[in-house]
């Protein structure tokens, strides 16, 4: 995260960004996140939605915020 | 850091910067003696740094990612419409263009999590991709089509004069430079409404 307006809710001591957080500023559940990452690849790239799920996986496993859901 | 730590380090760059190279010039399939010679190590030395050839390719790909994901970052985040997307999206894969011209033409070949490192890098530039088209859908002046087939469509054409450069830039010249002016106005007439439809 870059900028304020990186972090959920403009909030710079949550340590993740606004693409993981709910409208409410809350952080997403692991599968919530799952699932937001999932559909966001299918509508922008229009892949399989399996495949998207495998591509959405080893997406978080490299983000802070998730990695520890993949040990 | 302790000097033999930044030794450590240093070779690791050396050897990931070396790889970079290489597998631009001749693929991925390319020995990992040759790497060796090319970076000047002993052979022994690049698996004290990456226990397998695979493992060098994913390291190596997962730095690529992101410097690539910075600067699609970087560029696009002032790209107001598709034109400027367009263009700063070509500008940092011109930067980068022998090497990921590799990796569209080799990434059925690549190990498994590198092959999705790839996917990570195509997911950036929808991302900022879609950001930009919806509003231009929004504004009236794209026509409305899926987000997917808008992106896949632009790049299907990018990779296509890519993957051929044999064929479009015989003389081995950057593809981008040569041909990129063209493929965005080609594009843009393609996905832009006519004025007053």
């Amino acid at each position: 995260m870059r900028d304020i307006s990186d972090f959920a809710g403009g909030d710079t001591t949550k340590d993740y960004c606004v693409h993981c957080a709910r409208p409410d500023g809350q952080m997403q559940t692991f599968e919530e996140k799952k699932e937001s990452l999932k559909n966001f690849i299918v509508k922008t790239q229009g892949l399989d939605e399996t495949a998207a799920l495998k591509v959405a996986e080893n997406m978080m496993r490299k983000l802070p915020a998730w990695e520890k859901y993949f040990k | 850091m302790s000097k033999r730590q930044s030794q450590k380090l240093n070779t690791r760059k050396k050897i990931i910067e070396t790889a970079f190279r290489v597998f631009s010039e001749n693929g991925f399939n390319v020995p990992s003696s040759t790497i060796a010679k090319e970076a000047g190590v002993s052979h022994g030395l690049i698996f004290a740094h990456f226990p397998t050839v695979d493992n060098l390719v994913e390291c190596l790909l997962e730095d690529f990612s992101k410097n690539i994901g910075e600067s699609l970052h970087t560029l696009s985040e002032s790209a107001f419409s598709i034109e400027e997307f367009l263009s700063r999206h070509l500008d940092v894969i011109e930067k980068y263009e022998p090497f990921y011209t590799r990796l569209i033409l080799e990434k059925n070949l690549l190990p498994g999590n590198a092959k999705y490192t790839f996917a990570a890098i195509q997911s950036t530039a929808a991302y900022h991709f879609s950001r930009v088209i919806e509003r231009e859908i929004l504004k009236g002046t794209v026509k409305e089509m899926p987000i997917h087939m808008l992106f896949n469509t632009w790049a299907g054409l990018l990779h296509y004069y890519l993957i051929n450069r044999d064929f479009f830039c015989p003389l081995n010249e950057p593809v981008i430079k040569r041909y990129g002016g063209e493929l965005i106005n080609t594009y843009l007439a393609l996905i832009k409404k006519e004025s007053g439809v």
